[in-house]
């Protein structure tokens, strides 16, 4: 680290700015945090490293008063704290920058600065506002326009009115979640000298991540949570790449493996049944989200797709299975190039999908479980020929669905939402089963399920592998990847990295992937 | 006691208590509205007893009453037609005066013998609510303009245009009329009584959408993107092509309500010809939980509750006391679907 000149050493003996000790937390059914222990020094970036469901975020809600301890202790400066609503965490001089910004869009800077702060003067005109926030940005040296409002900002001057308007409420912890995932390179590297500054002057950032490269750039110490517990504590000097990627995702891995083929299953394809020839997409928000992807999936195959959500996933299954159109590139079925964006062709060339999230796109909740159970199938005969829709056919395809997903329904014509999570789940791919002769596209489909549930649609894919279909299986969690994929691939910022042969694979190079460390650049 | 008690949200309302509560809201309506009759000195049982044989135990009053359900019937079912694909269309007022309005052009400037004038004015009046819905369909289909907002205020431009035709170019300069135009050549056949065949033909218009509705495979594409337009998306479904037909279809059945209160009903178009039956269609459709048979029992209901109104001004009571009663009923239902949501639980027997 060469900003060392000017970093601020605390006098020996001083206590840490935030002392955590033994924090637990437990929802329903999840210990979020147990016996977490945490000191952020004075003067130091202390990096929060961590997989999705780790307990990070759990933890600084603690540390914020949004969420109180079911057990534990918080010490800020030396006084033991307890926070009672987020106002309390705001007077004891902790800060946090969520990811999503909480910002007024219609309203100025100075306005969105003064919005609900004790120190706001009444009846203050805008221009008096406007030239507090200006004292505001010259003291802590960040520049913002005053009088600008914020949907006319980018997004990295957006981040800076946030760190403004918690620095001007006399943080001394700053706790910023994920705070480079909406920043171009130059705004991170702005962020991340106002960050250095800060601290320079004996406060403490507490710093949300799993980059493991901006990691290693900003931070004096790290603290890996999984699982919901701390890790390990190091002092980043110590750190490499490999070491923290082994110690965010390495659990104990229980080798289930469940590529071993039953004798009878149809073979790996030689030639693609599904392939994507260099094609680039764009999210909802007109912005690149799938950059330059070639994949091949082959016939009874089971192709994993790592990473942190929010890297192109959701883009990525909707180009698979018609729901996007692509700006580049094209796709091609059984040698034949397909248009894309037309989902309704997909699903009749045998391609099906299980939607990440299946309240939203894959049912309507409202509607009746028969009305859901045949939306695959509704144009076909018996339910639907010469223009019509059969309900009574519709129920029996149902109660058949319903069977094979092994889902009691005592009433065909109540809303699908009266059936539990887990039983929606396997309704839905029991019913996209039943259409995915060529290519499953399954985006987490044991998410929000319990052991009992993700088990039975892990068979649910293995079982279809066997018969013949290849499955793009999307998740973010490792071990159920390593079991089932026969490749795996990681999704990066909308890369797709590497489609390593499983039997090559060792954890700690899909964890320097999903933290966006090429293999090359390892090597190098 | 009160402890003891909580309440918990049911995501989904079953059918019988939403209906219970569109029942509970006309009793506290009528409730009150006899109370407040009670207090203006009236006697509310012999004023109700009044309305009751003054609709149904004289011709007069069914041939009243039964002229008020067509438009009803037909107004409810297009709101209705639009909430199934999930769009409010508050502008069955204008779609209703332009088909009016078109109607009146056939019948009064296109000869003909009435066996072919007459399917024309329908026409007519059908084309003139679809044109009237099409800007906000546009907009809605391809630019995500609320439809709420548009069509309501081509309601205005509507009612508009009627005046000015109807005082103005179209007057009835023979019958030295200044508010009207001239009576059309021909009109609706006779049913029963003063009563057309608008009123059979408005029932079987509902009861085919609905049959349309839950039987064709266009109805349940309608029926899936209302109910959740990313699963119908997921589903291949072209949502946004059936958000236009359904709208233009909603547009289509409110300018044939016109066309049949222009050709059977009124005869000659003037400015109020609406009646407000576009908006209190809102009403029936909303009553009716957007159910295309259900609009047929609303539309009585309504078609009762307005005549009840014209009744009592006889009585030297005012309209407004009855467009306040409508506006309570769709009040309190509003309150009431959102309760039917809602099961008291005893804290204790279950656990969250």
């Amino acid at each position: 680290m060469n900003a060392t000149q000017d970093r601020y050493i605390a006098a020996p003996g001083t206590a840490p700015l935030v002392q955590l000790k033994g924090i637990a937390k437990y929802f329903p059914g999840v210990v979020a945090n147990q016996d977490v222990d945490l000191d952020v020094l004075p003067g130091e970036v202390h990096a929060l490293l961590g997989e999705n469901g780790a307990g990070k975020s759990t933890l600084m809600n603690i540390l914020t008063g949004i969420y109180q301890p079911d057990a534990g202790e918080i010490t800020i400066d030396g006084y033991a704290k307890q926070f009672a609503t987020p106002l309390d965490a705001i007077a004891a001089g902790i800060g946090m920058v969520h990811q999503h910004f909480k910002l007024v869009q219609a309203f100025t800077v100075a306005e969105n600065i003064h919005l609900g702060w004790s120190e706001t003067p009444r009846l203050a005109s805008a221009r008096k506002l406007e030239a507090r926030t200006k004292a505001l940005a010259e003291r802590f040296n960040l520049h913002v326009r005053a009088d600008a409002r914020i949907n006319e900002l980018s997004t990295g001057e957006q981040q800076r009115v946030e760190i403004l308007r918690v620095l001007a409420r006399e943080a001394r912890i700053l706790i910023l979640d994920e705070p480079t995932a909406v920043l171009t390179p130059a705004e991170a590297r702005e962020l991340f000298k106002a960050l250095r500054e800060f601290t320079s002057r004996g406060n403490a950032v507490i710093f949300i991540s799993h980059k493991l490269d901006e990691v290693l750039e900003i931070s004096d110490r790290i603290t890996i949570l999984r699982g919901g517990r701390r890790i390990a504590t190091h002092d980043t000097s110590d750190c490499g790449p490999r070491m923290l990627a082994r110690l965010m995702v390495g659990r104990d891995i229980v080798l289930a493996d469940m590529r071993q083929r039953p004798p009878g299953a149809a073979p790996r394809s030689a030639e693609p049944i599904l392939r994507l020839e260099s094609v680039s997409a764009l999210d909802d928000g007109g912005k690149t989200a799938l950059n330059d992807i070639t994949l091949d999936i082959h016939a009874s195959e089971i192709v994993g797709i790592a990473g942190v959500a929010g890297n192109g996933q959701r883009e990525l299954s909707h180009v698979l299975t018609g729901l996007r159109r692509i700006a580049s590139g094209r796709i091609v079925v059984d040698g034949a190039p397909i248009g894309a964006g037309d989902a309704a062709a997909f699903s009749e060339l045998g391609i099906g999908h299980i939607p990440e999230d299946r309240l939203r796109s894959g049912l309507a909740p409202a509607m009746s479980v028969a009305i859901n159970a045949v939306m695959r199938e509704y144009k076909k005969p018996p339910i639907g020929s010469g223009g019509l829709y059969r309900s009574g056919a519709a129920t029996l395809l149902a109660r058949e669905i319903a069977k094979a997903a092994d889902v009691a329904v005592p009433d065909f014509a109540m809303p699908v939402r009266n059936l539990s999570g887990g039983n929606q789940q396997r309704l839905v791919a029991r019913r996209e089963m039943r259409i995915a002769h060529k290519v499953l596209v399954a985006a987490y489909p044991s998410r929000g399920l319990d052991v009992g549930a993700i088990n039975t649609m892990l068979r649910y894919i293995v079982e279809l592998r066997d018969a013949g279909a290849g499955i793009v299986l999307i998740s973010e969690d490792l071990e159920e990847l390593l079991n089932l994929s026969d490749r795996i691939a990681v999704l990066y910022e909308g890369r797709l990295m590497g489609a390593l042969e499983n039997d090559k694979i060792d954890v700690e190079q899909i964890g320097l992937l999903m933290g966006g460390r090429t293999v090359r650049k390892e090597a190098a | 006691m009160l402890q003891g008690l909580r309440l918990q949200r049911l995501p989904s309302v079953q059918p019988g208590i939403a209906l219970a509560m569109r029942a509970l809201a006309i009793a506290i309506v009528v409730l009150a509205a006899s109370i407040a009759l009670l207090v203006a000195g009236e006697d509310p049982l012999a004023l109700g007893a009044q309305l009751v044989s003054a609709t149904f135990s004289s011709t007069f009053g069914m041939e009243d009453f039964g002229l008020l359900v067509i438009p009803l019937i037909l107004t409810g079912l297009s709101v209705a037609v639009g909430q199934q694909i999930g769009t409010w269309n508050i502008g069955a007022e204008g779609q209703f005066l332009v088909g009016a309005f078109a109607a009146t052009a056939v019948g009064l400037f296109v000869p003909g013998p009435a066996w072919l004038i007459l399917p024309l004015i329908i026409a007519a009046g059908a084309l003139g609510g679809v044109v009237w819905i099409l800007v906000p369909t546009l907009a809605r289909a391809f630019v995500g303009v609320n439809e709420l907002i548009t069509t309501l205020l081509l309601n205005f431009v509507a009612a508009l245009l009627v005046y000015y035709v109807s005082t103005g170019p179209w007057r009835d300069r023979v019958g030295m009329s200044n508010s009207s135009t001239a009576r059309i050549t021909v009109e609706m056949p006779e049913f029963w009584g003063l009563i057309h065949w608008g009123l059979p033909i408005a029932i079987l218009m509902a009861l085919a959408a609905a049959a349309i509705l839950a039987f064709s495979r266009w109805g349940y594409e309608v029926r899936l993107s209302g109910s959740n337009p990313s699963a119908a998306a997921y589903a291949g479904i072209a949502v946004r092509r059936h958000i236009i037909t359904v709208m233009l279809l909603s547009g289509l059945i409110a300018g044939v309500a016109g066309a049949f209160e222009l050709a059977g009903t009124v005869h000659r178009l003037q400015g109020g010809i609406s009646n407000n039956f576009g908006y209190l269609g809102i009403m029936v459709a909303v009553l009716a939980r957007n159910s295309c048979v259900g609009v047929i029992f609303t539309g009585i209901l309504m078609a009762f509750i307005l005549n009840s109104g014209i009744i009592l001004q006889t009585q030297g009571i005012t309209t407004s006391a009855v467009l306040a009663m409508t506006g309570a009923i769709l009040f309190l239902t509003a309150i009431g679907d959102e309760l039917a949501h809602y099961r008291i639980l005893r804290a204790g027997s279950t656990r969250a």
